[in-house]
């Protein structure tokens, strides 16, 4: 007799059915994804990046596809929170998922009063902060790519919302250890790990950039060995949970990341091409659970056989 | 705004497979959404075999046969994206993503239509006409292109008795010059009454195509074809400024679920009047 394993988990109090989430910038606001996919197969929505304002974003071109990877400075165009909470969510919380608010701010009073009017919606289970967007001029990265505003950003976080608060790691840092470890002082529930890395593309004709903002973050299957290696650290530095984000494809993929030391994962940029990708996803997971005799994710998170 | 039929995200076999000669080429596909689109919505598609390229690329539908649940794209390979699928063979499997985006209005009566196709931009036409007969809407096509080599679906046009002027700037085939004068003509020539020209080709054709549409007071619809990631409006890839009436200022709208067919007078042209 075979025991059908669990896919339910639980990250830093965020009960969810499975552990797959459709990542920030690659769902929309998931309701653009419901006339094709049934979100119900989806762990978590994470939002596209949410402002108290509205923005429209870059100039176009804003994509460019490199090998195995895509290239993108989007530029966190979207409706701003109030829209969200009173324009999308009604429609979103109709669906069986989770639905993770990204976000953003241009200061750290931004960040807790976008934190403050997601919590108090109806359908919110909890908030990813996004100090890891590396194609704005102001806020973004800037409060990724060092540790005190790190430290700042996600204490005020924190101290606006009691939802399971999760800051999203920008990887373009010499450490990552170093954020992980300043997030959970600060407060975090759990890390996302990764945003895109910085990166540059260039049409040899006109001798410019092939993206209008100059440079931009690269993500697809290019990056996985990189955000593996990276939630591999992470989940060694810190006792919160870890989600890995980076390349994700396929169950092979995902299951990587779980051996790095993830917790859950998210999917990024297939949700572009294969946006039927996660009931392929958990059915590879089920299989290779059966194959190895697990009846829990947690089983396998963090078994890495590393040489020594 | 109506029903648009419903979207499907399928793999499907290519049935049938034409070369148009160079890069062009005509492939079907079986695929019951797709095979109920409107004229001017499109597919993203992308070979099922695993590869290095990632995003699937939109191909417009020229056409449809409902009762066998058929579409059929008249594409150009241009880059390793349609390439890969210009390069797949009958029995080949195909991922198709359709119908999406918005298409041409449906023809209303007494209406005379101008469509104004540009290269490979002439697809969509070729279904339009379709529903225009239908509708029993009078309608002629300006098919214009760089060189003769430039036009491979003349044959496929005439065939389905579409009347058509054709022009090349380099006057191999038709009218030398571009394809806004004999367009200009036409409309000098045409009876007063009510009138719309569809377009779709090349940005700076287009942009001409709008600009004599306005100086006219004739209605006009555009369809935009920036570079697209994923058709469902979740990438933000393609915006256009777009100016809504009551609008303060033009906002980036995403042309794979606001378009790709916009009334010509909301859109504001990226390179501004000097093209």
């Amino acid at each position: 007799m075979t025991a059908t394993p669990s896919l339910s988990v639980e990250i830093g109090g965020l009960k969810l059915k499975n552990p797959f989430m459709a990542a920030s910038g690659t769902c929309g606001y998931g309701v653009e994804l419901a006339h094709v996919v049934d979100l119900s197969t989806i762990g978590a929505i994470v939002t596209k990046g949410l402002y108290m304002a509205a923005r429209d974003g870059c100039e176009v071109p804003r994509i460019a596809e490199t090998p195995s990877g895509l290239l993108n400075a989007i530029g966190l165009q979207g409706v701003g929170i109030r829209a969200f909470v009173e324009k999308v969510l009604p429609e979103l919380r109709a669906h069986d998922t989770a639905v993770i608010v990204n976000v953003c701010g241009e200061s750290i009073e931004e960040y807790a009063e976008v934190s403050r009017i997601a919590s108090e919606a109806e359908g919110v289970h909890a908030l990813e902060v996004n100090i890891s967007c590396p194609n704005v001029k102001t806020g973004g990265i800037a409060f990724g790519t060092d540790p005190k505003m790190t430290h700042e950003v996600v204490s005020a976080v924190r101290r606006a919302s009691r939802l399971p608060v999760i800051p999203k790691l920008s990887p373009n840092v010499t450490d990552i250890t170093v954020f992980a470890r300043a997030c959970e002082e600060a407060g975090a529930d759990a890390i996302s790990c990764v945003n895109t890395f910085l990166g540059l593309a260039i049409d040899i004709e006109t001798r410019k950039p092939k993206l209008a903002f100059g440079t931009g973050g690269l993500s697809g299957p290019a990056i996985r060995p990189l955000a593996v290696r990276m939630t591999w650290q992470a989940a060694r530095a810190v006792k919160i949970p870890i989600i890995g984000i980076g390349g994700i494809a396929n169950a092979s993929d995902a299951l990587e990341f779980f051996i790095a030391g993830a917790r859950a994962v998210q999917v990024g940029t297939m949700n572009f091409s294969r946006p039927n990708v996660y009931t392929e996803i958990e059915a590879g997971v089920r299989d290779y659970m059966n194959r190895h005799g697990l009846f829990s994710l947690d089983a396998l998170t963090g078994t890495l056989k590393f040489p020594r | 705004m109506t029903a648009r039929p419903p979207a499907a995200d399928r793999i499907c076999r290519v049935v049938a497979r034409e070369s148009l000669g160079g890069p062009y080429a005509l492939l079907t596909f079986e695929h019951e959404e797709v095979s109920r689109a409107e004229a001017g919505q499109f597919a993203m598609i992308q070979p099922a075999t695993e590869g290095e390229l990632i995003l699937r690329r939109p191909f417009s539908i020229m056409d449809t046969d409902p009762s066998t649940g058929r579409f059929t794209i008249f594409l150009k390979a241009v880059g390793p994206g349609s390439r890969a699928v210009f390069d797949l063979r009958e029995g080949e499997n195909a991922r198709v993503l359709g119908p999406l985006g918005h298409g041409f209005a449906a023809p209303q009566p007494d209406e005379r239509l101008f469509l104004v196709g540009g290269g490979y931009g002439v697809a969509p036409f070729a279904l339009f006409s379709k529903s225009l007969r239908v509708a029993s809407s009078p309608f002629h096509l300006f098919y214009g292109g760089r060189s003769a080599s430039e036009l491979p679906l003349v044959s496929e046009l005439e065939a389905r008795g579409i009347r058509m002027t054709l022009s090349t700037d380099d006057g191999t085939r038709g009218e030398t010059g571009r394809v806004t004068a004999p367009l200009l003509a036409a409309l000098d020539r045409a009876e007063p009454g009510r009138a719309r020209i569809c377009a779709c080709g090349p940005e700076a054709m287009m942009h001409a195509v709008a600009k004599i549409a306005a100086e006219r007071g004739i209605a006009c619809e555009v369809s935009l074809d920036p570079w697209m990631g994923c058709g469902l409006g979740t990438c933000l890839g393609c915006v256009v400024k777009i100016q809504d009436p009551g609008e303060p200022k033009p906002k980036n709208r995403p042309a794979c679920t606001d378009g790709p067919v916009f009334d010509a007078t909301r859109v504001v042209w990226p390179h501004g009047d000097h093209r």
